[in-house]
């Protein structure tokens, strides 16, 4: 009799205990609630939206490439491969660009100069938030004071200068020429530098920022020294 | 005795184990199916107890418990009204009689062995 009970109890115990764990592991986890509003979300998704069109947009253009490989294959490989390179460099920033964009002018303010003030170095904080600020707003390229920005650069103080590039940025005035794709984004860029609170950050600093008239061509210098690599080495060929 | 023990650590084990969760909306017809569950072992032990004990009343007065109980929690949920509550109400109470019971019946049993004992030192 005893045996006989034995095999339904275990079953039914092993079921509770099972159904028991599940229950505890349920408790013991809340889901975290979603506490997104509706403009939380929208704004997410366009987020998503965008990362999407960015996705796209590199697919094609890498896509663009493969094609043109396959297609040229049997006339001039050398060709294809020497655009490419010219593109990589173009995008690294070794290459003079002309395109359309916009002159920024730095210089003293007015009222320093009145006043005999020393006209004052922009600092790399205020440098480094301008050039974000170009970035952000669809700024292709940027030289400083005929300095170029590429992906290395670093903008810092040196013993009390102002560096781009590891050289001296000028005593104010200089220029900041940026590139643009289009004459559309060049107006763009300079409503947007406009109506932004840059200039007032160079104000306190006692300096000016004014932003030129957008121009359909204009050539920035290529980033004048070699790139080094410390960490990458050529592979040798068959290996 | 032991064997059922195991077969309950086994399950627990298992589950925490396997991390299984489920779905907050079906939270309530789980723990009701628990309690139904429960109800069902003691009602196997108070039985097994008083020697009327039958494996066929046991396993579908198991599965048939946890099927009501979930049917009413659902049918509950459709109708706006709680009707789970009456489900664990009669568990609750079934439960706590069935409990009693085997306390008595063990208390009578732990009795008669002790009478028993002082019965054999006298003698």
């Amino acid at each position: 009799m005893k045996r006989k009970m034995n095999t339904p109890f275990i079953i039914v115990l092993f079921i509770i205990g099972f159904m028991l764990a599940m229950q505890y592991n349920t408790v013991k986890n809340p889901k975290q609630r979603d506490t997104r509003d509706l403009w939380d979300i929208r704004r997410e998704l366009s987020l998503e939206k965008q990362r999407h069109s960015e996705l796209l947009a590199n697919i094609r253009s890498l896509n663009t490439t493969i094609s043109k490989y396959d297609n040229l294959n049997n006339d001039s490989p050398d060709r294809v491969l020497r655009e490419t390179v010219q593109e990589l460099k173009q995008e690294a920033g070794l290459t003079v660009i002309k395109s359309p964009g916009l002159v920024l002018s730095v210089d003293a303010a007015m009222e320093a100069k009145a006043l005999g003030q020393e006209v004052p170095n922009i600092s790399p904080d205020l440098m480094v938030k301008l050039v974000n600020d170009i970035n952000r707003f669809k700024g292709n390229a940027v030289v400083i004071d005929g300095k170029r920005i590429v992906q290395t650069t670093a903008i810092r103080d040196i013993n009390g200068q102002t560096t781009v590039n590891s050289l001296a940025v000028r005593t104010p005035p200089f220029s900041l020429i940026i590139s643009t794709s289009t004459l559309a984004d060049a107006k763009k860029l300079a409503s947007y530098l406009e109506a932004s609170s840059i200039a007032d950050e160079f104000y306190i600093d006692n300096l000016t920022l004014s932003i030129g008239e957008p121009q359909k061509k204009l050539a920035l210098d290529a980033y004048d020294r070699s790139f080094e690599n410390k960490f990458l080495s050529e592979t040798k060929k068959g290996e | 005795m032991w064997l059922p023990l195991l077969g309950l650590l086994f399950g627990i084990s298992l589950g925490l184990l396997t991390d299984i969760e489920i779905p907050i909306v079906y939270e309530s017809y789980l723990s009701i199916a628990v309690l139904a569950a429960l109800d069902t072992i003691f009602g196997g032990i108070r039985a097994q107890l008083q020697q009327v004990y039958d494996d066929h009343v046991f396993v579908t007065g198991f599965f048939f418990n946890i099927a009501l109980a979930a049917g009413l929690a659902f049918l509950g949920v459709h109708l706006g009204v709680d009707l789970y509550l009456a489900a664990v109400f009669a568990f609750g109470v079934r439960l706590f009689q069935n409990i009693a019971i085997i306390r008595r019946i063990l208390l009578s049993k732990w009795n008669d062995k002790k009478a028993k004992k002082s019965e054999e030192t006298v003698q």
